[in-house]
């Protein structure tokens, strides 16, 4: 039952889930979650590979990486939310077309 | 057995997590939905014999990131203001039914290649060396601070800048009256 393609379809309707938040949802926090989402797939093919394929542990290095990656894009991003809140009032990411003039 | 059980249990978590992240209309529920998500992750690495990171996505995402977010909703005003001066939904949960179809094409764009990436790994996996389970922290450590010390020294430094950028970005700037 655990198996190289059990791991892969896990990390598949993963990926593609978050795809759908990311282009779905209209709210910055929400396409947050999609990208969390998405990098959550990636490092679990990362940990299904070492398992499964070569054996040693650098599947394992490049999870944790992702993981920090993660960590300070959520930071950085939520950071930037909160400011844009503060300058617009709102989330919503029709309210973010400055750059489109 | 038992392996295989959490292996179950693990997978249905995850996947009914990401899928109600998708579905859910309240912001706040999808968070918590999405920490349900990353706990079955770190099941489904815990079955494999990843320990150091399981132990890692437990304590990073659930106690780091989730967090963070929660926080973030309620400070941008949470599921409370919802319409704003005209009546209209200030922040609809989702897009209209547009959008939501735009996504569904992507999805199956991505779902396409995807599939068409993982087909040969799927004909030639004939030969797969399944090693036996043992603890990963001493052999991770030895890795880190041996093979990957630049990335490992990189990430630190990347760390930093983005917690000072981060409190740099989102501080209330004073605004000059006298």
């Amino acid at each position: 039952m655990i198996s190289l393609g059990a791991y892969l379809g896990i990390s598949f309707i993963l990926f593609i889930c978050g795809i759908m938040v990311m282009i779905a949802r209209k709210n910055i926090i929400a396409i947050l979650l999609g990208i969390e989402l998405i990098l959550n797939a990636s490092a679990l093919n990362f940990a299904a590979y070492t398992k499964f394929v070569n054996g040693n542990l650098e599947g394992h290095i490049m999870a944790l990486f992702i993981i920090i990656t993660a960590a300070a894009e959520s930071a950085v991003g939520l950071g930037i939310v909160i400011r844009f809140f503060q300058l617009r009032e709102s989330i919503h990411i029709d309210d973010a077309s400055t750059l489109q003039n | 057995m038992f392996a295989n059980t959490l292996f179950l249990l693990s997978a249905v978590l995850t996947l009914a997590g990401a899928v109600l992240v998708v579905y859910s209309q309240n912001l706040m529920h999808a968070c918590i939905y999405l920490l349900a998500s990353l706990f079955g992750v770190a099941g489904l690495y815990a079955c494999i014999g990843a320990d150091f990171l399981a132990a890692t996505q437990l304590v990073v995402y659930a106690g780091g990131v989730i967090i963070l977010m929660l926080f973030a909703i309620m400070l941008t005003g949470g599921t409370g203001n919802r319409t704003n001066k005209y009546g209209l939904e200030k922040i609809p949960a989702m897009g209209n039914k547009k959008t939501f179809m735009i996504a569904a094409f992507a999805a199956i764009v991505s779902a396409l290649i995807v599939i068409k990436v993982t087909i040969p790994v799927f004909q030639n996996n004939k030969n797969l060396i399944v090693a036996a389970n043992a603890p990963t922290v001493e052999r991770i450590g030895t890795l880190l601070a041996t093979d990957h010390i630049l990335a490992f020294e990189i990430s630190s430094v990347m760390l930093l800048g983005a917690l000072i950028g981060a409190a740099v970005i989102s501080r209330p700037r004073k605004e000059i009256h006298d």
